[in-house]
């Protein structure tokens, strides 16, 4: 039997009225004895909800490099252990198929995507800003100095061309790292969603 | 905020929210957006505190509250603005604390006005303000002046008081919708209580007005003594996993990490940055360009300023901008990190337009996202749209290693808990791989223009990069003494060029040997939720910032029962339970230092009016840089108090001045927009618990798609009727943009309003919706506008006209 939510609901609402008629067992002590089986051997790591800026702790139950159940962490003083829906729910971004398996290509003009290996991913990108880099670069360029008025030719070494969406979704080393990268190949032109 | 205490964060925690007696939620629907402050919200209500939720519709969140108004969306400064009034009318405010710790008493500029709906120094041309009048009265040093009381007419107190004195509350009835007697009842009772905690979220920020609305909330906290005090404060409930992390890090167009100013054009040598924003900065920027250029980063090269690219403050897109400058042709190449702007950009259909002009879009994100696909949406034609199109896997949180820094300003680190899933790869690997890559094309270049890459200090592991590495170069490192930075004062007492970090402000999260940001320890002797020795906060470990005003003239706590720092008489020193947020821990009560409650603010108090002000001596160029102890303060460009306006469409006009409808100075983009007659209703778009922001991963998710599946339009009984329209039948929603096709919602949650004597429907629209995924649906966005707060930038989400009717 195909065991999703909903099924379980209808499941446990036969079950009361089964165990309220007198006939077995105790349906609560049962669930409880499974779920431990469940998590009996898991290794507990904690991370971080991914949701909004609480920082909610997870806790990860990993058994044989799988994971198990994903439930709140208990030890994290934010949640004690608590979760919300979005975030009870996380469990199911770790095996999606929903989420491709490797880098997508879509050529111009072309109406799919293709897979591509993370070499050529990697070797398009790095050429795409090189050329996008030498084609757009402004070295200097003519100011009004607002004190004095005067015209001046000031350095300002910007890849024109280029721009960057950054990221309120990536871990804090990411986030930097996206600034630093940005800035070293010329673009001032970098920005993301918490602007709005 | 930054404009009022120094610092734009989230000022106390989520476990800190235990402590208040009393909270005004507006613009937040914590129940659903953040859960995890209703908990805490739910344990101070245990123990007696009120909850008042101003909200255009009967949220969850207001569910749970004692006292509810229902607004017309964008109106908030017209109900804060009488709670000022009334506040400074009836003697409500706190005297020592408005004496003491704010800018009550310092004289404003007699240039200073405010005439009809604008004032002193409006350009009506550039729609900018000139500062200059916006001033305080200076002494013969270069001071602000100070008042003998706060019944000179010359002081800020004054100019407060005359300013909100047309904010009656019949005023702000009329504008607002919320009856009289509400509105007193809400004033009242967040008045009596003590702390008293302002929640704000996209509902506050999401507006033409936005960031003055928030300044409503300074004002009033200041005016109450709420700010540094635990149950106290203003919570900005950010939207994002990171959104705290990757604001610090600077993903945006005005800053480098840390806050510091990004350097423009004008700004020509780091000598001339270091002259116009001071050592405050130029101790930063120095320390940033060593952790990025190394040993290549000498006294003699400016430390690589020349290698850094300079903005054009002519040139200066933000996000939602960003589309335009794709369309005219500027940007050739976009790099996208984890943003579903297809779905989230409103007055959406200009993305598609922006993209289709890219040469090649790099889309990196855990599904396959809108904006990754954008060229598949119905109404285009994918073999007209010439962009290549790379899509990069990423790995979801649970991973990778790493660090986020939530709300509160806690850093949490992570391990992997979990192997990436099928040959998905970190971010960090991704951004590591590509700078490699770039790098080795340079190789040999003698090109001026290709030093910054080649003499980058770049260098997080042979293989796959490790993200220790990139934390402990944000933590820093100190030359003097060959090892990480301990703490974020030894960082500030290094001498300038002695010290390196990627963000000064996270400075002491990884001294030698040691990850700050993954301690696990969570005992709260205090039982006040301070954890002091779970993960790190910055700065400093702070939990709750500007506590020095949790103190009184002696430095004692004023408030027994939550006592966070004072000054001990004995050692000579500022200590508590808390990290002292003070100027100098040995600096006493007595002294000036230690009498300084917002020590990122030039003048050290809290700005009621946001003046434009450069404390210390006015420096004069030099060759050699000496500190340079100038320290200058944020504004808000449209104005130094907050004032009313109407959003960009309204159904209605101004009552305070008809000649001044919007913000004058808001920046518009889009081009179509509706009048009431054609498009009567305001409609105000959210979130709900299920999905999140633009419903990349959501949206992914069957558990939440069962619970959440579509978009609807929430409409009151009386609309309804109006329209003939039953709960469950469809409906089309229209702007003078675009249109939608859900089902209607008929609900009690929307009432309809008395808006200027007359009715008023407002429509409420969830917006998370794309046409991909497991669960595609229509986008709001569709019909929303495209105007931005012009200091922040930030879209007017809450509020446009649409009609509607049975489709």
């Amino acid at each position: 039997m195909k065991f999703t939510r909903r099924g379980f609901l209808k499941l446990s609402g036969i079950s009361a009225a089964v165990v309220a008629s007198g006939l077995g067992f105790d349906l609560e002590a049962t669930a409880a004895h499974g779920y431990a089986l469940k998590l009996a051997g898991c290794t507990k790591i904690p991370s971080i909800c991914h949701f909004c800026s609480g920082g909610c702790g997870l806790l990860l139950h990993i058994k044989d490099g799988k994971l198990v159940h994903l439930d709140g962490n208990p030890d994290n003083p934010i949640n004690e252990g608590t979760l919300c829906p979005k975030a009870a729910s996380l469990a199911q971004v770790a095996y999606s198929p929903e989420r491709p398996k490797n880098p997508l290509y879509r050529a111009p003009g072309s109406d799919k995507f293709v897979d591509i290996s993370w070499e050529e991913a990697y070797d398009r990108i790095a050429k795409k800003i090189k050329e996008v880099r030498d084609k757009t670069w402004t070295s200097t360029e003519e100011i009004t100095n607002a004190k004095t008025g005067a015209k001046e030719t000031v350095t300002v070494n910007r890849a024109e061309g280029i721009a960057m969406i950054g990221s309120a979704e990536v871990d804090n080393e990411e986030s930097y790292l996206l600034t630093k990268l940005a800035r070293l190949i010329g673009t001032p032109f970098h920005e993301h969603q918490a602007r709005i | 905020m930054s404009p009022s205490f120094g610092r734009g964060a989230m000022t106390n925690s989520w476990q800190d929210m235990q402590n208040s007696e009393c909270f005004l939620i507006a613009g937040s629907n914590c129940a659903e957006c953040h859960p995890i402050a209703m908990k805490w919200v739910n344990r101070a209500r245990a123990k007696g505190a009120k909850v008042i939720v101003v909200d255009p519709r009967f949220t969850r969140t207001a569910s749970q509250a004692d006292i509810f108004a229902q607004i017309r969306p964008g109106t908030d400064i017209a109900y804060l603005g009488a709670m000022i009034n009334y506040y400074i009318e009836n003697k409500l405010y706190n005297e020592f604390y408005v004496m003491n710790f704010t800018n009550a008493l310092y004289k404003i500029s007699k240039d200073f006005k405010f005439n009809d709906g604008l004032f002193s120094g409006f350009n009506p041309e550039t729609r900018k303000y000139d500062y200059a009048s916006w001033a305080y009265q200076l002494d013969a040093e270069g001071k602000p002046v100070k008042a003998a009381s706060l019944d000179d007419p010359d002081c800020v107190f004054q100019k407060l008081k005359a300013h909100y004195s047309r904010y009656t509350f019949d005023v702000a009835s009329k504008i607002t919708g919320i009856p009289v007697a509400k509105i007193k009842l809400i004033a009242d009772t967040f008045a009596a209580a003590n702390p008293g905690n302002i929640f704000y979220a996209l509902g506050m920020t999401q507006h033409t007005t936005g960031v003055q609305g928030i300044r409503c909330y300074a004002i009033i906290q200041l005016l109450l003594g709420n700010m540094g005090k635990a149950g106290g404060g203003i919570q900005a409930l950010r939207g994002e996993p990171n959104v705290q992390g990757s604001t610090d890090m600077a993903n945006l167009n005005a800053n480098l990490p840390g806050y510091i100013p990004y350097p423009t054009n004008q700004e020509k040598t780091l000598n001339d940055f270091a002259m116009k924003k001071g050592s405050v900065q130029y101790k930063p920027l120095v320390a940033l360009l060593k952790a990025w250029f190394g040993k290549n980063a000498t006294a003699e090269n400016e430390y690589g300023y020349q290698w850094l690219p300079k903005n054009n403050p002519s040139n200066m897109p933000t996000q939602t901008h960003f589309f335009g400058k794709m369309e005219e042709g500027q940007f050739k190449l976009l790099l996208n990190w984890g943003s579903n702007s297809t779905v989230s950009i409103p007055d959406r259909k200009m993305v598609a337009r922006g993209l289709s002009k890219l040469e090649m879009l790099v889309v990196a994100d855990i599904f396959n996202t809108e904006t990754a696909q954008f060229w598949k949406e119905e109404g285009l034609n994918p073999a007209k749209i010439p962009t290549e199109v790379i899509f990069l896997p990423a790995a979801f949180v649970y991973e990778k290693a790493g660090s986020m820094t939530n709300s509160s300003r806690l850093i949490q680190w992570k391990e992997v808990a979990l192997k990436p899933l099928n040959d998905v790869h970190p971010d960090l690997d991704m951004l590591d791989h590509i700078f490699k890559k770039v790098r080795t094309l340079y190789a040999g270049s003698n090109d001026p223009k290709d030093e910054p890459i080649l003499k980058a200090n770049w260098d997080y592991g042979p293989h796959e990069a490790e993200p220790l590495k990139v934390l402990q170069e944000l933590g820093g490192y100190n030359d003097t003494t060959g090892k990480p930075i301990a703490t974020i004062g030894e960082y500030l007492a290094a001498p300038v060029g002695t010290v390196s970090t990627g963000c000064w402000i996270y400075t002491g999260v990884t001294p030698e040997g040691k990850n700050l940001a993954d301690r696990r320890g969570n005992a709260d002797p205090t039982g006040l939720g301070l954890n002091k020795d779970y993960a790190f906060a910055w700065p400093g470990n702070i939990r709750v910032l500007y506590n020095r005003c949790s103190c009184d003239a002696q430095g004692q706590p004023v408030d027994s029962k939550r006592k966070l720092i004072w000054w001990d008489p004995v050692q000579n020193l500022w200590v508590g339970n808390d990290g002292p947020d003070v100027v100098d821990k040995t600096k006493g009560p007595d002294t000036p230092e230690g009498k300084t409650g917002f020590k990122q603010n030039p003048e050290g108090v809290g700005r009621l009016f946001a003046a434009t002000y450069m404390s210390g001596a006015v420096a004069t160029p030099t060759d050699s840089i000496a500190a340079v102890p100038i320290r200058g303060a944020g504004m808000t460009v449209d104005g130094p108090i907050p004032e009313f306006y109407e959003p960009i469409e309204s159904p209605t006009s101004n009552i305070l001045h008809p000649e001044v409808q919007n913000n004058p100075c808001a920046k518009i983009i889009s081009t179509e927009f509706g009048k009431p007659d054609e498009y009567p209703y305001v409609l105000t778009s959210y979130g709900v618990v299920e999905h999140f922001c633009a419903g990349a991963i959501t949206r992914n998710i069957p558990w939440l798609n069962e619970i959440a599946p579509e978009p609807y339009a929430e409409i009151s009984k009386n609309l309804a009727n109006k329209i003939g329209v039953k709960e469950g039948d469809e409906v089309e929603v229209s702007s003078a943009r675009g249109k939608l096709v859900v089902r209607a919602l008929v609900t009690d949650r929307i009432q309809t309003l008395k808006i200027n004597g007359k009715d008023q429907e407002t429509i409420g629209m969830p917006w998370s919706w794309g046409f991909a995924s497991l669960s595609p649906g229509p986008s709001t966005n569709n019909v929303t506008m495209a105007a931005l707060d012009p200091g922040a930038g930030t879209p007017e989400y809450k509020c446009c006209l649409v009609n509607i009717r049975r489709a």
